[in-house]
């Protein structure tokens, strides 16, 4: 059975639209995933004129660090190749690997779980989680579920919530 | 036998045709070539084939020997090239029932040659009642004179205009004497009510008259009227001209029609029916009509099916060329197939849990069967087996792209049929609901007129209890042209 998402009504396995309200049921953007190349990388980077990337380190000591800018203050990550960003609500068993809710979280529209920063190879990618109010990279906004690779220097955005990424 | 049809082709049986099969074809066959009942040239040469094949396939004896002697069947011999696709590869076994989508489409092969265009056995039914009157009946009369005038040598034409009862305008006969039989139909004068039946049957009587396979034989009923009383009557009618290979189409002018009568009347034979809102455009739906009848390539596509036990063919649905429901029983008349625009069905089954306990289900399994225009004797029945594999656990797949766009436009066609079937039983506010849904979706497609009217039908609802005469044909029709065209007129 699928239960759709827009107004629950009850379909039979194998529907395609709800026949209650007509919402698809099924995805099909699965083949959209991955599209991003070395050149969009290339071109958000020359386009906002950064710094030239550092190579991250091989030990998972502190690879990177959250600058938050309102407050100043830096984060740094470690021990792990995987950070979820959020911020974390009474009730809910989901935490985040990284609460933010001191730094403003919710006025600032974060969602609970926002977004994930990944250390893949040499890589450092990020992701938005369907958050409610998107990530934005540099001031474009992310496709929710694509990975984009960031950079030493780039400014983050959850929801109105601003850092910047510092990479060792 | 070299040049002839075998007999399995004559009867449009498969080679493995139960005796009980053989002899109900061979029935069906004789009632409509029978030299009392039929007098078209050649047709009384192909009832004495018929019965030559009848003869030898009814006896077991004759019959072993007769297929010993057959050739084996060439896949070049198939009247029709078709394509199937499934929303999905295989079924699941499930504890609870399950849906699959299957997407036909039938074309002319794409070796055949242009044939010319067929010979037409066309009768026009035209009301005249009283409401009629003014421009309706003035474009009427015009549009039959430029169609009369289209007319080939040997095309065979009639006119029938009924009101309280019907009249033989012209007689069905190859057209001469032009500008007389134009001046028979300047003369018609609207007056009385709207009595379908009686016009439809004498119509259908001069069709009779010159019924033979290889032409389109059809009925075009105008109407702008309700009838009363006679709905059940006509119906049977349908299905009796239906027997014949005669094909009937229904044009409603006006919101005053009782549109389902017109769609079941139509479906039963394969034919369509038309909205037609304004006098302006009487004209160009006929004349479209008329068009399409003359590009036919094969009439009378006929679906004859089983459907196992545990399977439910839900819905079935003419996305091409003329968009409409088809029955959900056997025999489904599917219509003509029109060249450079390919027959395309959409089906919905429900599984039963039950089913998906065997390795693979059969959905549907049949044969179908069509006249080439061409070609006096018969074409070879095509089987048509729908099967799909079971397995135990659920794959995620994407359905084909073809299907989901397909259901994305019927979806709207849908939510418009669930609107009025609630509006009947009285869930008014489901209703409603519906229609609302409807709107959202029609101004995500930028069918903006559409989508105020169904937002107008839900608040008529919620005050008047019904949908208003018009609103609901504006809905149903516009979010069917929907389906053909991709997207429609804004007036």
């Amino acid at each position: 059975m699928i239960i759709c998402p827009n107004c629950q009504h009850k379909e039979m396995s194998g529907a395609i639209y709800c026949s209650e309200c007509g919402a698809q049921l099924i995805d099909m953007t699965i083949t959209t995933h991955k599209i991003f190349t070395a050149e969009t990388r290339q071109a958000f980077k020359d386009s906002t004129g950064q710094v030239q990337p550092i190579p991250p380190p091989e030990s998972l000591q502190s690879w990177i660090s959250l600058n938050m800018i309102e407050s100043g203050q830096i984060l740094p990550l470690a021990d792990r190749t995987e950070f979820t960003l959020g911020r974390s609500a009474e009730a809910q068993p989901i935490v985040p690997d990284v609460d933010l809710t001191p730094y403003n979280a919710y006025a600032n529209g974060v969602s609970r779980l926002h977004a994930v920063l990944k250390l893949v190879q040499d890589q450092i990618i990020i992701m938005d989680l369907g958050s409610s109010n998107g990530t934005y990279l540099n001031g474009t906004r992310l496709i929710p579920y694509v990975e984009m690779p960031v950079v030493h220097g780039d400014v983050i955005y959850l929801g109105k919530l601003k850092m910047q990424l510092l990479i060792e | 036998m070299t040049n002839k049809q075998d007999y399995y082709t004559l009867l449009g049986l498969m080679r493995n045709a139960s005796a009980e099969d053989i002899r109900e074809a061979y029935f069906k066959a004789a009632r409509r070539l029978h030299p009392d009942k039929n007098t078209a040239p050649g047709e009384t040469e192909i009832f004495l084939d018929v019965h030559e094949a009848y003869e030898v396939l009814s006896n077991p004896k004759k019959r072993a020997k007769y297929d010993s002697t057959l050739l084996p069947e060439k896949p070049a011999d198939i009247p029709l090239d078709q394509r199937l696709l499934f929303s999905r590869e295989s079924l699941v076994r499930l504890t609870e029932p399950q849906l699959i989508y299957v997407l036909m489409e039938f074309s002319h092969p794409a070796n055949s040659q242009a044939a010319p265009a067929p010979s037409l056995n066309l009768c026009l039914v035209l009301d005249r009642s009283t409401s009629m009157r003014g421009a309706n009946m003035d474009v009427v009369k015009a549009t039959a004179i430029q169609i009369m005038r289209k007319m080939k040598p040997q095309d065979i034409f009639s006119v029938v205009a009924f009101s309280d009862k019907a009249e033989e305008i012209i007689p069905a006969s190859p057209s001469t004497e032009l500008s007389k039989l134009e001046a028979r139909i300047h003369m018609l004068q609207p007056s009385g009510g709207t009595e379908i039946f009686s016009g439809l049957e004498m119509g259908y009587n001069e069709i009779l008259r010159n019924v033979h396979h290889a032409q389109v034989n059809h009925i075009i009923l105008l109407t702008d009227g309700r009838t009363y009383g006679d709905e059940d009557k006509c119906i049977n009618l349908a299905h009796r001209a239906t027997e014949q290979g005669v094909g009937i189409s229904g044009l409603g002018i006006g919101s005053e029609w009782n549109d389902n009568f017109l769609d079941d009347l139509a479906s039963c034979t394969g034919g369509s029916s038309m909205y037609i809102s304004r006098p302006q455009d009487i004209q160009k739906n006929l004349l479209d009509k008329f068009n399409s009848l003359g590009s036919a390539y094969a009439e009378e596509t006929r679906l004859d099916f089983k459907i196992p036990e545990g399977i439910e063919l839900r819905y079935a649905f003419r996305l091409q060329p003329e968009a409409g429901v088809l029955s959900f029983n056997s025999p489904m008349m599917l219509g003509p197939i029109v060249r450079e625009n390919n027959l395309r069905i959409l089906m919905e089954f429900v599984v039963q849990p039950e089913s998906t306990l065997q390795e693979a289900i059969t959905l549907l399994d049949g044969k179908i069967t069509v006249s080439l225009m061409d070609e006096p004797s018969p074409a070879r029945p095509m089987p048509i087996c729908l099967i799909r594999p079971v397995t135990d656990e659920a794959r995620t797949e994407i359905p084909s792209l073809e299907i989901v766009e397909a259901l994305t436009r019927l979806k709207l066609y849908r939510l418009q049929e669930q609107a009025r079937l609630e509006v009947t039983a009285g869930d008014y506010d489901q209703a409603s609901e519906h229609l609302n849904r409807l709107a959202t979706h029609l101004l995500a497609q930028g069918e903006r007129g559409l989508a105020r009217t169904a937002l107008l039908e839900a608040e008529h609802i919620q005050q008047d209890k019904s949908f208003s005469q018009q609103g609901q044909k504006e809905i149903k029709y516009g979010t069917r042209a929907l389906l053909t065209s991709g997207r429609s007129t804004e007036d």
